[in-house]
């Protein structure tokens, strides 16, 4: 179990004639989604767009996403590892538990019919939300909804691809992989990275009080992360780099305002399926940019002397 | 200004063969004398031209999307501590882009060819090169699953064909063509592969597979691109795909072609139990036709990870390993696959592949058209490089590594049987001048005058593998980098590019197409010339035609 059988969403607009959303609601987090990339696109091999497609919808309640879907399934909440493990078996004709069927909310029948499905379309996708990954049992839901797509693979075609949001969040994981190996939850603080989520990542160290200085980048933390850390914050120097006044700049010790990038700062955004966009800006800002700032930031700290020697101590040659 | 000084120069580009003499260094360039300046005292070790991967994955969008799926490997590989000169980092099978910099750096590489690119990423993959240190880097597109590209051909529409080729290599800035399982990859989108080379490709009614290696080769040759079609074989891997490999060979007679990884098509048998090496068939057709060049593409034994655009063949190795698998198709352009991989002495299917690299690499009787490579991180890491120059150089330590494998192995292969020794003049050729030649670069792989000051220093000793694992000085584009083991200062490598004629009409007809398939807008699809890092646009023999 593990990995990632994914694809660029250009092969879903020009091939998907079964579109799966699991937990997720994309009429409202993502509300371009459908008309850009999955549902109404008229693709090279889905000629007439939306007809020659169906979708289906699983979530624990009836969002504003249910009404673009073609079958809803309402799966009871936190047994969205069940519904796949169960699936997981129908795919393979294995005989299933009764009881463990029941449990999902779903009935045998309805389960068999997704199964049916998944197996038949030419071209498969699931589609996965916050609502799959971060409720009970986080990244076991999302490996064993990966595992399933790659098993769907000896019947058909099939990919599954994490519904990102949040900006810029798939270039900062993409850049960070190939700045230390590892997409988050990083520590440098012996000059090499190191990795452990749940150790190293920002609530974890902000909560055991692990960091003397915070900088925020393009985030609100001081709106969405636990108390403990927000507390963390305000204890510490905190230096926040925002195009506005966010909660976080409230507690922070340092605001500065920079330029909003891809309207008045140039850049590079990676989509969800780390394809990387050039942002070309309309407009002219008074503000420095993000990059301006740090880098002079970099500059002046710089000027100190190195925490590191400049070369490794000499070991004598034998 | 520098001047190196008493070493034993092996330059095969001007035939010189272990003389003793200075190499001087201006500008970044080599120089006849120089009259002041460094001297750096090399007697008693060996003076190279600086090293050129011509086949390698160090880079892009697969590479990175290896790197997140083995964070475990990550733990057990090399930390490179930050210093004021030198990033923090990891080495082993994936290793960070700094990193990659100082290791090729540290082996007295100075020259890669990142060889998988998509136009659709190409972006990602120059900003990665552009955090990679040290080396000067080219890259190879993937073309031949180009839907766009198929069409016309479909179409009877070569002319246009050409004019597109011409147009992606342009916008993806790259410097030369890939194509990767041709036809396989566009079977792959609907789960299927292309297992014969004259089979029509699914969605498509006239081309076939062989039919697009043909036209490829032929385009890349009509454009006048210094490198020629870098060809990745259908049937990778799979027992008894040489004959399919032969028949490739074939196609491409009257152009020039270069195979890449040729190790991992060289096998007979008809499945996993009946694999054997068929080294000697491959070579004995490779030696007489001169049109070809080809990279090893050898194995180790070890922990890795591979990497290739061949989707169906990832999917396979995934089915046989039961371990992880990732997999990226690209729309319209190409698909990628990522599977984690160990390759062990005890295993039968490991030992054979083991032995194929190296018998490749002994019976193509002309260095000059066989390049040192694992594929890295595919057959191995490329930092295991100077263990496979010790397998080369060393028949008696061949001898005993052979001792280690299954004894069942000894009759599927002919590597006991092989006496030939690399020498030191030999070496130089498969890791520095040759792949300069192949890959066209005439101011790489070669200390003459004028050329680029790439140059690696190594101790004279007698074991290859620790010779070539530390060399004493590394020279890039004039600047002493690596001194005593320690990277002591870092440049920036150049992008080499070309840019091959095409009628600026073409961008009227690809983008009404463009907004049909694609999900991003034309306009962005190009990389801008900014993003690369000191651009290098080298020359196409026939710009204009």
């Amino acid at each position: 179990m593990g990995g990632k059988v994914s694809c660029t969403l250009g092969e879903v607009k020009n091939r998907a004639d079964l579109i799966v959303y699991w937990g997720g609601n994309p009429a409202e987090c993502h509300p371009r989604h459908f008309t850009k990339y999955s549902l109404m696109p008229k693709g090279r091999f889905v000629p007439n767009g939306r007809k020659d497609r169906t979708m289906i919808l699983v979530d624990i309640r009836e969002t504003a996403s249910a009404k673009a879907a073609d079958i809803f399934l309402q799966v009871r909440p936190a047994k969205d590892f069940e519904m796949i493990t169960v699936l997981r078996a129908l795919i393979k004709e294995q005989p299933v538990d009764t009881k463990l069927v029941a449990e999902t909310g779903l009935t045998l029948e309805e389960l068999t019919d997704f199964a049916q499905r998944l197996k038949k379309a030419k071209f498969g996708v699931f589609f996965f939300g916050m609502g799959l990954s971060m409720t009970r049992g986080k990244h076991m839901n999302s490996a064993a909804l990966l595992t399933l797509a790659a098993e769907l693979n000896a019947f058909t075609k099939f990919v599954a691809m994490p519904m990102r949001g949040h900006g810029n969040v798939t270039g900062g994981d993409v850049i960070m992989r190939w700045t230390t190996g590892y997409p988050f939850g990083v520590n440098l603080a012996r000059g090499y990275p190191r990795f452990n989520p749940g150790e190293y990542s920002t609530i974890d160290l902000l909560i055991r009080g692990d960091t003397d200085a915070v900088l925020v980048l393009g985030a609100d933390p001081g709106a969405t992360m636990p108390q403990p850390a927000i507390d963390h914050m305000v204890r510490v120097p905190t230096i926040v780099l925002d195009p506005k006044v966010t909660h976080t700049s409230k507690i922070a010790r340092v605001h500065i305002t920079t330029a909003v990038t891809g309207i008045s700062a140039p850049g590079t955004a990676y989509r969800m399926d780390e394809i990387p966009l050039p942002l070309k800006p309309p407009l002219k800002s008074p503000y420095p940019t993000d990059e301006e700032v740090i880098r002079r930031i970099y500059q002046a700290v710089a000027k100190k002397p190195p925490l590191m020697p400049p070369v490794r101590p000499k070991v004598p040659r034998v | 200004m520098l001047r190196i000084t008493g070493g034993k120069v092996y330059d095969p580009a001007n035939g010189v063969n272990g003389v003793i003499r200075d190499v001087c260094i201006q500008d970044g360039r080599i120089v006849a004398d120089v009259e002041a300046g460094r001297t750096i005292n090399a007697t008693g070790m060996v003076v190279f031209p600086g090293g050129v991967d011509v086949h390698t994955h160090v880079a892009g969008a697969a590479l990175n999307f290896a790197r997140a799926m083995i964070p475990e490997d990550h733990l057990h590989s090399e930390p490179f501590v930050r210093t004021a000169i030198r990033r923090g980092g990891i080495s082993g099978a994936t290793p960070t882009t700094y990193v990659t910099g100082y290791l090729y750096g540290g082996l007295g590489y100075t020259t890669v060819n990142e060889a998988a690119v998509p136009i659709l990423s190409a972006r990602h993959t120059h900003e990665e090169l552009r955090d990679t240190p040290i080396v000067d880097k080219s890259t190879c597109v993937l073309m031949a699953n180009n839907e766009i590209l198929l069409d016309q051909l479909e179409a009877g529409e070569t002319e246009r064909a050409r004019h597109f080729l011409a147009w992606c290599v342009g916008a993806a800035k790259a410097y030369g063509v890939k194509a990767v399982n041709p036809g396989g990859v566009t079977a792959w989108k609907w789960g299927k592969d292309a297992n014969t080379l004259y089979e029509l490709v699914p969605g498509y009614n006239k081309i076939t597979p062989a039919g697009i290696i043909q036209s490829l080769a032929r385009i890349v040759d009509d454009l006048g691109l210094p490198h020629p079609l870098h060809l990745h074989c259908n049937n990778l891997g799979v027992p008894g795909n040489y004959a399919t490999t032969l028949e490739t060979l074939k196609l491409v007679e009257s152009n020039r072609a270069h195979i890449a990884h040729i190790q991992y098509h060289a096998y007979g048998g008809n499945d996993w139990t009946t694999m054997r090496s068929e080294s000697t068939r491959i070579a004995d057709y490779f030696n007489a036709h001169p049109n070809l060049t080809a990279d090893a593409g050898a194995v180790l034994f070890g922990n890795t990870v591979t990497i290739t655009a061949d989707g169906p063949w990832q999917h396979l190795l995934y089915k046989l390993t039961g371990r992880k698998w990732g997999n990226i198709d690209v729309e319209n352009e190409t698909g990628c696959g990522v599977v984690p991989y160990v390759y062990k002495e005890k295993n039968l299917v490991n030992a054979i592949q083991w032995a194929v690299g190296l018998e490749m690499l002994l019976l193509i009787s002309d260095p000059w058209r066989m390049s040192l490579t694992t594929d890295h991180p595919n057959g191995a890491a490329f930092w295991r490089y100077p263990e496979i120059i010790e397998l080369l150089m060393n028949a008696d330590f061949r001898r005993e590594q052979i001792k280690k494998l299954p004894p069942k192995v000894l009759e599927r292969i002919i590597l006991p049987e092989l006496t030939r020794e690399y020498t030191l003049y030999e070496i130089a050729i498969i890791t520095s001048a040759g792949p300069a030649r192949s890959l066209g670069l005439r101011q790489k792989g070669h200390l003459g005058i004028g050329a680029d000051a790439d140059v690696a220093v190594f101790n004279d000793i007698k074991e290859a593998r620790k010779m070539f694992a530390y060399p004493r000085y590394v020279i890039k584009g004039g600047e002493v980098v690596i001194e005593e083991g320690e990277v002591r200062k870092t440049v920036e490598g150049h992008s080499l590019l070309t840019q091959p004629f095409h009628d600026p009409k073409i961008a009227d007809f690809i983008r009404p197409l463009f907004q049909q398939y694609y999900t991003m807008s034309f306009d962005n699809y190009p990389v801008e010339m900014e993003r690369l890092e000191h651009p290098d646009v080298q020359p196409c023999t026939q710009a204009n035609s």
